[in-house]
């Protein structure tokens, strides 16, 4: 049920109308976006960004300063672009673009239909879906997207490479899913634990499309090799950039090791700044291998749902790592209308959308109370990000027992629309 | 959960429908071992990632201390401070056999005389003609008065003046110099076959009187530092002890630097200036530099005009019958009004000395302390305060001038004094201050090593402290001037010696509050569950249930075959 090409038109030149609409009817909209706590944190903010474009084209080291933590592969690619405080149209048209290109690879994921039908297992409600061009709008129009699309966070270029991936793994084209997985890990660094359950998925994409597939074995062997070359190629090619290896602990370090600790809408700044500091290693060291080892666990328990994995994953992360942006989550909130059919199983729907719902509103309110009007503290704005993942990890819960009642309803038929009781 | 463990049996599968629903159908093998290996990657990522970050991150590390060293130093049995006062007897126009016999005899009656052991002193000759090997000290002797050639050892010189005239023998010492002029009659000279003399015995008793308050405050240091010194403290009378304690109860703790703070209070607009650099110049320099050899000085000055009382105190009384006003004596603590006089504490390094000059309004002067003439006073480990009246021709003028501040500089440097712990005997400046050189040094030395037994106390007692390698390094520092110090006491290099122990103690207080080891001092072991539990319980308690579980059935399926 691929998107037919004048709706499809439509649907792109009103979205893309509409961001730049956006963009011209409120001038002070995007840097007032971007200095909001929920959209910038400090490995996506265009700010930062803007300041390591700075430093990048008066040929001192963007590092210098500890502002910018984003990947040095960026400057020369924004450098071509006019500046954006004078030019902004170029700017804005970039990240448009960026969004609409999203777009289109998570319609080419809804075109595959492999949300409800992979090659070893078929949901029996794979009848109940949406059209891919609804899925699409859902992301196109999300609140969530165009806020995110509006701050210029570099979240939006992560989350293209990542849909990409996706798409290029559902396509089965193996080359140009390990470039894109490369580039969104080289982006954010935690995208790599995508790697097994999208692996999972191109190689089943590989067998529809040719009976006579390698072997499980050399196909992860050559795959793991190619990410790894391609990752290598993209670090090295930064190291030649900024002439030295001090990236690494600017990008990945501040990623794994914390010292910023600007409020965001994860679970991380808080504790940290309570922690005890001869704990924080050990702690940091928990938080990570926390987000890190639901990758082995859910690829093997889901094997036969590798896309569904791969989307509660990208939850997980908007969750659990240390400086998820709302970007995150619309990433993975536009991922979930892909499983349109496990909605009938899902049990907490009103709670998750309630939550969520709330959270959006009283966290902007919440963190104005606490930074400007001085009338609340950082627990106001602490127990709302605690709210906002809450929700979200509803979502993920519930969304995976459907996806397992799911898998019970194909292996029991008998079973079906009946209470079932986990012993 | 009801734990009705699914039958595995084959055979089973055979049962009819509506037995099938009752009980749990039989688990397909390929999911128990999906199952397994699911908890075995939560497993494997907690085992073999997570313990050992926990290994790394949690280690506490803890650099080696001289434990040994640090616990025998504290318990003074590494080093018992001793100090050989080098006293030369110089000028002696006598035959140099007669003048050994002199120094023979005095040395008897010294050691006679002596009671405290660590204090010692050691009579030589120098500048004998006949015996003088080095044309140095001939020179000496041609030179015939001023200081005679110093290697930094010789504590004190006594020269031996023959007169004709006077009461013999008779002594002086010189107030500016560390000699001890010695008058006596030729006739009083010891024969050479008797073993003592009024001369010996009268050059005894004075230098041992000269060195009394000396030894008085040294015997007191030692019977406050820990352990073995105590016994021969005993000899210490109770009012001389009462005495000292009042005395170092007074006086600042000895620091490299100290910095001097001279402030004007008026509560008028008038006087706005005083001409206290000159005076300063004048007064107090001197007296500075005398002290160079000890400690360092920082000096800033301020005037601060309007400044009132504070609420505290009864305002100043007319006295009819002395003509002036006074105030009352138990009001002088809060004679100082710390709440709205800018006398800060400490600002730079080291410990800050205030003085305080007041000078009263011109309707309430002169103003006395009730029931005295004296106007200072001295406030202690603080600094000094004085009221000066102007003389009346000076009460109008803006200005003090270099002569109206002498008294009161006369009255801040014997306030100095007594803040710095400088002993009031003997009259000699250049005595005294070698004698703060080594009471100083003494209880540098002996603060520094309980402050390193106070740190192998930490060390050993609480083994969950880290210790980072900067504390290890200063304690090595710390020992190793410390046995300089000590060596150089014995040797009688006492400037040095005092160097080595200011090193000595600053490193091992650097090691005894390095900042990483506080924070940890109060973190018992106790506090670790509070820290681990909040977290990890609800994480462990999944993985270590469906473990139990899994190990359960296994168990229960082994046996059942």
């Amino acid at each position: 049920m691929a998107l037919d090409a004048k709706q499809k038109a439509a649907l792109f030149a009103g979205a893309g109308a509409l961001r730049l609409l956006l963009f011209q009817a409120f001038p002070s909209l995007p840097n007032r976006l971007a200095g909001r706590v929920e959209l910038s944190t400090p490995v996506s903010s265009f700010k930062r960004l803007q300041e390591g474009l700075y430093l990048y084209t008066h040929n001192v080291s963007p590092y210098d300063g500890g502002v910018y933590h984003q990947a040095p592969l960026l400057l020369p690619l924004l450098s071509l672009l006019p500046s954006a405080s004078d030019h902004p149209l170029a700017t804005n048209l970039l990240f448009t673009v960026v969004d609409l290109l999203s777009a289109h690879a998570l319609g080419q994921i809804a075109d595959t239909g492999r949300a409800a039908s992979t090659r070893l297992f078929t949901s029996s409600r794979k009848s109940i879906r949406w059209s891919s061009a609804a899925i699409v709008a859902g992301y196109l129009f999300s609140p969530f997207t165009l806020a995110a699309c509006m701050a210029r966070s570099t979240s939006a270029l992560t989350n293209l490479c990542i849909l990409t991936a996706m798409a290029k793994a559902s396509q089965g084209a193996s080359t140009t899913f390990l470039l894109v997985l490369s580039a969104a890990s080289y982006l954010s660094m935690h995208p790599l634990l995508l790697f097994p359950p999208l692996l999972a998925l191109l190689y089943d994409a590989r067998l529809d499309r040719s009976k006579s597939a390698p072997s499980p074995l050399t196909f992860t062997v050559m795959h793991t090799f190619g990410l790894l070359v391609a990752c290598g190629a993209l670090l090295v090619a930064s190291a030649l950039l900024t002439g030295s290896w001090d990236f690494l602990e600017a990008t990945y370090g501040v990623r794994l090791l914390l010292p910023d600790l600007t409020p965001n809408v994860g679970l991380w700044w808080y504790f940290f700044i309570e922690m005890f500091d001869s704990f924080r290693d050990f702690f940091l060291g928990v938080f990570w291998l926390h987000v890190a080892s639901y990758t082995p666990g859910l690829t093997i328990r889901l094997r036969t749902q590798p896309l569904f994995v791969a989307a509660t994953l990208t939850g997980i992360f908007a969750i659990f790592t240390p400086y998820p942006s709302v970007a995150d989550a619309a990433l993975y909130l536009s991922l979930i209308p892909l499983f349109r059919h496990l909605f009938p199983l899902m049990r907490y729907t009103f709670l998750a959308s309630a939550s969520v719902l709330y959270a959006s509103f009283l966290g902007p309110a919440f963190y104005h109370l606490w930074v400007y009007a001085g009338s609340g503290n950082a627990n106001f704005f602490y127990a709302i990000t605690l709210v906002w993942s809450l929700g979200l990890s509803i979502i993920v819960g519930d969304s995976l027992y459907a996806a397992l009642r799911d898998e019970l309803d194909v292996e029991r038929p008998e079973l079906r629309d009946k209470e079932v009781k986990r012993i | 959960m009801s734990q009705t463990t699914p039958p595995r049996e084959p055979t089973n599968m055979s049962r009819s429908a509506t037995e099938a629903r009752k009980q749990p159908p039989p688990e397909s093998p390929q999911s128990i071992w999906l199952r397994r290996a699911v908890m075995a990657s939560f497993w494997a990522v907690a085992v073999f990632i997570g313990l050992p970050i926990w290994w790394k991150t949690t280690a506490i590390y803890r650099a080696d201390l001289p434990l040994q060293d640090m616990t025998a130093w504290a318990n003074a049995k590494v080093c018992k401070p001793v100090f050989p006062l080098r006293i030369a007897v110089v000028d002696a126009p006598l035959p140099p056999h007669d003048a050994h016999h002199l120094l023979r005899t005095t040395q008897y009656a010294l050691d006679d005389l002596n009671d405290f052991s660590t204090h010692h002193l050691r009579l030589t000759l120098r500048e004998m003609p006949a015996s003088a090997p080095a044309n140095a000290s001939q020179q000496v002797v041609v030179d015939g008065v001023g200081e005679p050639a110093d290697d930094g050892t010789v504590a004190l010189y006594v020269r031996l003046i023959p007169v004709e005239t006077g009461p013999t023998p008779r002594s002086q010492l010189q107030p500016y110099s560390a000699t001890l002029d010695v008058y006596y009659s030729p006739n009083q000279m010891p024969s050479p076959s008797s073993t003592s003399s009024l001369l010996a015995t009268y050059i005894a008793r004075e230098l041992h009187g000269i060195y009394a308050e000396e030894r008085a405050q040294l015997a007191y240091l030692l019977s406050r530092a820990a352990g073995s010194h105590a016994a021969e403290s005993s000899s210490l009378s109770p009012e001389v002890a009462a005495q000292l304690q009042r005395q170092s109860a007074r006086a600042f703790k000895y620091a490299p630097t100290y910095h001097l703070t001279f402030s004007l209070f008026t509560p008028t607009s008038t006087p706005s200036a005083w001409d206290i650099e000159a005076a300063l110049r004048q007064y107090m320099h001197p007296i500075l530099e005398s002290f160079a050899s000890i400690t360092n000085f920082t000096i800033d000055t301020q005037v601060q005009l309007y400044a009132s009382f504070s609420p505290s105190i009864r305002q100043p009384e007319y006295d009819a019958d002395a003509k002036a006003w006074t105030i009352h004596k138990e009001d002088l603590s809060g004679f100082i009004n710390a709440a709205e006089w800018p006398l800060s504490p400490s600002i730079g390094k080291g410990p800050t000395i205030n003085f305080a000059l007041y000078i009263p309004d011109r309707d309430q002067s002169p103003l006395f302390v009730q029931g005295s003439r004296d106007n200072t006073w001295l406030v202690p480990q603080w600094g000094g305060v004085m009221i000066l009246n102007p003389p009346p021709d000076q009460m109008a003028s803006a200005t003090l001038t270099k002569e109206a501040l002498a008294p009161a500089m006369q009255a801040f440097s014997t306030q100095l004094n007594a803040l710095l712990g400088l002993p009031q005997t003997p009259a000699s400046l250049p005595l005294r201050i070698s004698t703060l050189t080594r009471v100083h040094t003494a209880s540098l030395i002996f603060s520094a090593s309980s402050t390193l037994g106070a740190l192998a106390q930490v060390y050993q007692k609480m083994p969950s402290i880290p210790v980072p390698d900067s504390v290890a390094q200063s304690v090595n520092q710390s020992l190793t001037h410390l046995q300089q110090a000590c060596d150089c006491l014995r040797d009688g290099r006492f400037q040095a010696a005092l160097e080595n122990a200011r090193v000595a103690d600053g490193e091992a207080e650097k090691a005894f509050f390095e900042r990483s080891m506080v924070g940890q001092v109060y973190f018992p072991d106790e506090h670790k569950v509070a820290v681990y539990l909040p977290l990890l319980g609800p994480v462990a308690v999944p993985l270590v249930m469906a473990a139990l579980k899994e190990v359960k059935s296994l168990v229960a399926a082994l046996k059942g075959r």
